[in-house]
């Protein structure tokens, strides 16, 4: 069996995530859905339900009086916020898993995503609304997904791929990817959340999130968000080991998010303040 | 042996034998390392940010975080450890990598690196090994047995700065 038809078979076996992640992206997707749809689907998933609660009664949400209901969380934190959590709590095991293709060790993907998904939360900021904070969140969240699949395939291609990069053979990373195995993490990633059936604004999301200008028009704010918050969790240090940084930023996202250099270091910082409380709202 | 780890905009100060001073994937961030070779001390700063002005409340609460609030702090604790002030310090730089940009926009760590050299100088101080910028991410280490700094970076393997 060829490169290629391992990793497809490795999407086609990879174990399906909790799906109420999902019913609640579905409902949300139904413009006539109520907040009680949404409610409803929490409340039938007891981990989940204390998540969200945990999650409305942090820092990030708090405004003086804790929060006793579901409602009232999703109403605090919005509906896509509420995915974000769902996907965290069904997911987190598969971050959890070291990427030896990558040389990076356990946990670090987690670490990546979540500070990925804070960075892109704040960035929809600075989309003039063409972006929902939580639905960014939760494409920056799955943005590396992928690598959770391909990873074991680049085993003792790592240095070759650095090199390949290094010597600018390379364009970039994803290059590298490809050359050693046929394909790359963005496109492993979309695969598998397509085949979960996931919007195609998320899928995109994967697929595109290191060159966004190939994306469809209508999710270009989307995907340029992820494009910067992925990159503001590598520069925070954050990677997954050795692609970090190996990256070209598409200066194109000028046309979509009305950011400034000091308030990327602002981000940055903020990145850093909320990746600790938040990780300790969602392991706890 | 004994690892103490410097967190994100965090410094420390060892002078204990046989433990090792560390910190992780750097990013743009810039480790800063000090070595008193006469008092066997190591000081390391782990700086995010130049400039300090950009959030004065953050860098009250964590002045390590950025560069201007940062490099003082950690003279200040060399100097608690048994530094007498009187020269013969050791700097070296790791870090300060980037992203590829063709509009110099994310050049956060290219900014730290040069806010270190100016605070460093106002101190009279001044690195004697770098190995900054670049599109890697590093991590430091530095033994108290032997004063060596190594610096890592997955895919690449290690070598002494």
């Amino acid at each position: 069996m060829s490169i290629i038809e391992q990793i497809t078979q490795r999407i086609k076996e990879h174990p399906l995530p909790s799906m109420v992640a999902f019913e609640i992206l579905k409902t949300i997707e139904d413009e006539d859905h109520s907040l009680k749809d949404v409610v409803k689907l929490v409340e039938n998933d007891a981990s989940l339900t204390s998540e969200v609660l945990k999650m409305a009664n942090s820092a990030a949400y708090y405004r003086g009086q804790p929060v006793t209901t579901i409602s009232r969380s999703v109403l605090l934190m919005g509906e896509m916020m509420v995915v974000g959590v769902a996907i965290c709590v069904s997911t987190s095991i598969i971050y959890q898993m070291p990427l030896d293709g990558y040389e990076s060790p356990e946990g670090e993907l987690w670490d990546h995503s979540l500070r990925s998904a804070i960075a892109c939360r704040e960035l929809a900021k600075f989309t003039k609304g063409k972006v929902n904070p939580g639905l960014a969140f939760t494409a920056g969240l799955l943005h590396d997904i992928g690598k959770s699949i391909i990873s074991e395939f680049l085993v003792g291609s790592t240095k070759e791929m650095t090199d390949l990069c290094a010597s600018r053979e390379a364009a970039d990373y994803i290059e590298a990817e490809r050359r050693a195995v046929g394909t790359d993490h963005c496109e492993v990633g979309y695969t598998l959340v397509q085949k979960w059936g996931l919007p195609e604004m998320l899928c995109l999301a994967l697929r595109d999130h290191h060159h966004p200008s190939k994306t469809e028009n209508q999710y270009k704010h989307l995907v340029y968000t992820v494009h910067l918050g992925d990159i503001i969790s590598m520069l925070g240090g954050a990677g997954t080991g050795s692609d970090s940084l190996a990256y070209t930023v598409d200066n194109e996202y000028e046309q979509y998010l009305n950011i400034q250099k000091d308030e990327l270091s602002l981000i940055l910082l903020k990145v850093e303040e909320d990746f600790t409380e938040l990780k300790e709202t969602l392991m706890s | 042996m004994n690892v103490i780890y410097v967190g994100v905009g965090e410094y420390e100060v060892s002078k204990t034998p046989g433990e090792i001073v560390k910190t992780l994937a750097l990013g743009s961030c810039v480790a800063v390392v000090i070595l008193d070779p006469k008092n066997k001390l190591v000081g390391l700063l782990h700086v995010a940010l130049p400039e300090s002005s950009i959030n004065k409340k953050r860098a009250m609460e964590r002045p390590g975080m950025f560069a201007d609030t940062g490099i003082p702090k950690l003279l200040d604790e060399i100097k608690k450890f048994g530094y007498d002030g009187k020269g013969g310090l050791i700097v070296k730089l790791a870090g300060g990598a980037s992203i590829m940009d063709p509009n110099n926009t994310f050049n956060i760590g290219k900014r730290n690196v040069l806010a270190i050299r100016k605070i460093l100088w106002r101190f009279r101080l001044g690195a004697i090994a770098e190995d900054v910028r670049g599109n890697i991410s590093r991590s430091v280490s530095v033994d108290m047995n032997t004063g060596k700094v190594i610096v890592t970076s997955p895919g690449r393997g290690e070598w002494e700065l």
